[in-house]
Order: structure tokens, then C-alpha cells, then sequence
């Protein structure tokens, strides 16, 4: 691993304005519009006895924390396309600490994203939520897009740049809209079980296990399916 | 001490579908060349390229940098190199493209020497999607120079520049070189291979056709070849134009004659002198391919004689 690189790489993507837009921007529109419009009397979800301006909250993080990790598929086929990485593979890096950097840039980004709109919540919305409910929400919420990022370097590996598009969003809407509707398959994406997260921690208790371990089990899936993939590019070169 | 060749490689093969890119190909370069590989697009020579980097790997021998594999010249970071295809990301400017690159390296120059010593400064903070063809390939030259390199490789660098940026850069490029550095570059400029590389290989269809001084090279490429076509048949005026001195190379195929030769005025008035059905009589200056053409003849022929041998 590279730490310098890794960190340069995160920065470069915290400067590019144009995927800022779906971390930050987007989530944080949407915070504003439904937090104001279902939560701002202080009503409370009787499902998780959280109030619905927390729970839209995490709701918000969990998504910028998603697009954080899913954009890296963006930044993978990209870099690809434009023959960067070919610049990279004369470098002392290797495929796997390019890829690493890819999730800790996920990671870094999500982490601010999560941050921002906490703030905005807690600032413009004046949600009520104890310091340490937030921090646990949050990490919850961080620790869970793991996945994500791993989702999009799949995409990155397979996809040719004209294809990464509809493949994203493909990938993008079953993860996000699916679940609303068809509650039975949505206890297999790994988004239900993020959000899950993130209200477990703003409640501050509850059984943390099941998240973790649906998460891990995508984890470790995805954490294979790439290492396959990689080992199948490098022997065809 | 003994030290081993920046590049050796060996029986090299290649080939993608059913094209064989790289055909055999063994070339050893010493520390302190500077190298041409001078051929035609689709020669070999992007591949060749792949191929003693470590990025593709051939389908039979070996590629071996300073005594060990491509890869491990990398890691050292004793070998910098402008790829076909290798491009920086346009969001960036060119001062961050080489500290990331600088900083995926071991034991990188300072950002602001490379940058200096490609004569990038004046547009370090640009992005570079908006650099002009020329800015673009220095970029890429002082991302290529960051990690120090005892030995570079250049695939076409003054692609995209006109005249005068390729003065520049190869003037950029002869302070570098100035310090014993090994450069191999792709063209297909003759020019270029003639006035900045001090050994010209030029590759045609996977395969090493020559091999020398630029002047040895010019002398090929030099000359010109006359073409025409016969009523009756060919006869003996083959060998009659073969046995002319500055004649290389006399393909007849069907009614049509090729003649490659450096003196073209003496074939021609043989072939009107002898023939009253010679027509359609063409002179033209020979393209580079022309001299491929001629060179890749020339040894399967001298290579069929010693067989037969």
C-alpha cells in the first residue's frame, strides 16, 4: 500500500466537481425537501421509535455514502478508457493497491458526505440526536458501503465505458428504488441492511449482528469475484 | 563490472487473433543508445514496446530489462516510458498528474525538478483537457522522467506536434539524454529517427528488417522505384535490369515490372532502349514501405539462397 498516493487520489476526487454533485449536493436537496416535509413537527416512525427526520437523515447519509462508493465504478472505467492506469502499471503500484485506493477514496469521500449532511440536519433542521447516536449512525452507515465500493470496482473491471452507464444505473436503481416496493428482495441488497444500519445507531441499540454479517457476506463475494476477475486479466495480457 | 543491457529480447512473439504482431524478434540495446524503431503503422512497433515493459506478455521468448523482468525495472523505477494510449485524466492539471505518479513511485525526482527539466512549468496548473497537442505529450514526457529513469522508451512522442514542438522537444529531451540515458523511440518519421537517434531499427510486420546507423538507413530508403508494364513477356530483361549496379530489387508480377533502384534515369533508358512495348512507365520517390518492401524481399531472398545452400 501507498499511503501518499492513496491520499493524493482521494483529494483529486474531492476536487472534481462533477461527482460531488450526487455525494453532497443531491443528498442534501433531498434532506432539506423531506426532512422539512415529514419531519419537521417531531413525529416519530412507531416501526423504529426513531423520529422521521432522523430516519430521513441516515436515509440522505446512506445514499451520498452510497454514491460515494458506487462513483468509484465512474473513476475506474474512466481512468481505463483514457489509458491512465496502463500509466499506471509503470509504477511500483499494484493492480490491488490501485483498487485499494478506489475504496479508501470511497471511504474518505463517504465520511464527508455522512458529515455534511448530519450537519445540515442538525443546523437547518434542528434534528434531536444525542452526539453519540449520531457518531454511531454515522460510523454505522461508513462501515457499510464497503460493499459498495466493491460493487463499483466490478463494474469497473467488466464494463467497456459505453456500458458502465446503464450497467450503473441498473445497478443504481435496484439498489435504491427496488426496496421501496418489493420488500422481499430487498432484504438480500445491501443497501436495506445499510440503512439499517444507520437507524441501529441512531437508536443506539439493537441486534447490530444480521447487518453486519449480510454486509460481510457481500463483502467477502465481492472481495472474490474481483481477485477472480483480476487474476483472469492479468493472465490474459 | 559487468552490466547487463538496459533492453534484451529474445525470439519475441506475439500475436492477436490470427495477426502475428511480433514475429521473432531479438533486439539488444546498450546503455547509452539512443534507439529509433522506425516502421509503418501496424510494423510491431506499439507492441514491441508492450512487450519489453512487462504489460503484455509474449506468446513465446523473453523480455529482460537491465538483467532482470520488465516488472522489476519498474518497481526500481529505472524505466520511464510515453505509451501509445496512455493518457493523463483531463480533470486534473499537469502539476497534480505527476505528483500522483511521482507519488506512486519509490524514490520519485522532486515534482517540481521533473516538471522543470520537460519545460512544463509554464502550464503546471492547467487542466489538462486543455492543453494543446504539444503541451499534452510534455505532460506526458514529465510523467515519464518523475521516477528518474536510467532508460526511456517513447512511443511516438511528437505525435500530435508540429514542426517546431518537435524541435522543442527533442531539444528537451538531448539535455536529458546528455547524462548517458538509453532512449528508445517509436516513429515513423525518417526524419526524426535521422536526425535524433544514433542507431535506426526499422520494423516491418513483426519482424527486424534492418538494423544501423541513420546513414546506413537513409541510404536505403533514398532511392526510387520505377514501374511499368509489358506486352510481351518478360524475358530476359529481368536479369539484364538486376544486373544493373544500383539496382536493388526487380519484382515482376504478371505484365507489370517493379524496379527498385537508386538510379532510376539508367533503368529507365534501359528498359525504353531494349523494349518498344514497355508503357504505363511510372518513377516515384520510394515511400518508406516501399523500402520495407525492398529490405523484407531482399532478406527472404539472401535467407532462401542459404538454405538452398
Amino acid at each position: 500500500m501507498n499511503p501518499r498516493y492513496v491520499l493524493l487520489e482521494a483529494g483529486r476526487q474531492l476536487r472534481n466537481v462533477r461527482s460531488l454533485v450526487f455525494t453532497f449536493v443531491v443528498p442534501i436537496a433531498m434532506l432539506l425537501i423531506f426532512g422539512t416535509a415529514y419531519g419537521a413537527d417531531g413525529a416519530v416512525d412507531p416501526a423504529t421509535r426513531l423520529p422521521w427526520l432522523v430516519e430521513t437523515t441516515v436515509q440522505m447519509a446512506g445514499y451520498g455514502a452510497m454514491m460515494a462508493g458506487l462513483s468509484q465504478a465512474f473513476a475506474i472505467v474512466n481512468e481505463r478508457s483514457i489509458g491512465w492506469n496502463r500509466q499506471l502499471r509503470l509504477t511500483p503500484l499494484t493492480g490491488t493497491a490501485y483498487l485499494a485506493s478506489k475504496v479508501v477514496a470511497a471511504l474518505l469521500i463517504a465520511a464527508a458526505s455522512i458529515a455534511a449532511v448530519v450537519i445540515v440536519s442538525v443546523l437547518a433542521l434542528q434534528a434531536h440526536l444525542g452526539a453519540g447516536e449520531w457518531f454511531a449512525a454515522g460510523a454505522g452507515l461508513w462501515i457499510g458501503i464497503v460493499p459498495f465500493a466493491l460493487i463499483a470496482i466490478l463494474i469497473g473491471q467488466f464494463a467497456r465505458p459505453d456500458f458502465a452507464q446503464p450497467l450503473f444505473m441498473v445497478t443504481f436503481l435496484g439498489l435504491s428504488i427496488l426496496p421501496a416496493w418489493m420488500t422481499d428482495v430487498a432484504h438480500a441488497v445491501p443497501s436495506y441492511w445499510l440503512n439499517r444500519l444507520g437507524q441501529l445507531g441512531a437508536a443506539g441499540s439493537g441486534d447490530v449482528l444480521v447487518p453486519m454479517l449480510v454486509l460481510g457476506a457481500w463483502t467477502a463475494a465481492l472481495a472474490a469475484l474481483i481477485t477472480w476477475r483480476y487474476r483472469h486479466d492479468a493472465a490474459r495480457a | 563490472m559487468t552490466s547487463s543491457p538496459p533492453i534484451r529480447l529474445t525470439g519475441l512473439v506475439k500475436s492477436f487473433a490470427r495477426v502475428r504482431a511480433v514475429d521473432g524478434l531479438d533486439l539488444t540495446v546498450e546503455r547509452g543508445e539512443v534507439v529509433a524503431l522506425l516502421g509503418p503503422n501496424g510494423a510491431g512497433k506499439s507492441t514491441t514496446i508492450d512487450l519489453a515493459l512487462g504489460l503484455s506478455r509474449p506468446a513465446s521468448g523473453t523480455a529482460e530489462l537491465f538483467g532482470g523482468t520488465p516488472r522489476e525495472a519498474v518497481v526500481a523505477g529505472r524505466v520511464g516510458a510515453m505509451l501509445q494510449g496512455g493518457g493523463l485524466l483531463p480533470t486534473s492539471t499537469v502539476a497534480e498528474s505527476v505528483a500522483l505518479v511521482a507519488a506512486a513511485h519509490r524514490h520519485p525526482l522532486p515534482v517540481q525538478e521533473a516538471m522543470e527539466r520537460a519545460g512544463v512549468t509554464a502550464f503546471a496548473k492547467q487542466r489538462v483537457a486543455r492543453l494543446s497537442g504539444g503541451q499534452l505529450q510534455r505532460a506526458r514526457f514529465a510523467v515519464a522522467i518523475v521516477s528518474d529513469p536510467e532508460l526511456l522508451v517513447l512511443d511516438e512522442p511528437t505525435a500530435a506536434m508540429d514542426v517546431e514542438g518537435r524541435r522543442a522537444f527533442w531539444t528537451a529531451m538531448h539535455e536529458l539524454t546528455d547524462t548517458g540515458r538509453t532512449v528508445v523511440f517509436a516513429t515513423h518519421y525518417l526524419d526524426e529517427a535521422d536526425a535524433f537517434a544514433d542507431r535506426v531499427v526499422m520494423m516491418r510486420a513483426g519482424r527486424i528488417v534492418a538494423d544501423g546507423t541513420p546513414t546506413e538507413v537513409k541510404a536505403v530508403v533514398a532511392g526510387r522505384t520505377l514501374a511499368f508494364s509489358l506486352r510481351r513477356p518478360v524475358g530476359d530483361l529481368e536479369a539484364r535490369l538486376r544486373s544493373l549496379p544500383a539496382v536493388q530489387l526487380v519484382e515482376a508480377r504478371g505484365a507489370r515490372v517493379r524496379v527498385a533502384t537508386t538510379d532510376s534515369d539508367g533503368a529507365l533508358r534501359l528498359v525504353l532502349a531494349e523494349r518498344d512495348d514497355a508503357h504505363d512507365v511510372e518513377v516515384t520517390a520510394r515511400t518508406m514501405d516501399d523500402a520495407f518492401l525492398a529490405l523484407t524481399a531482399a532478406a527472404s531472398a539472401s535467407q532462401a539462397q542459404e538454405a538452398s545452400r
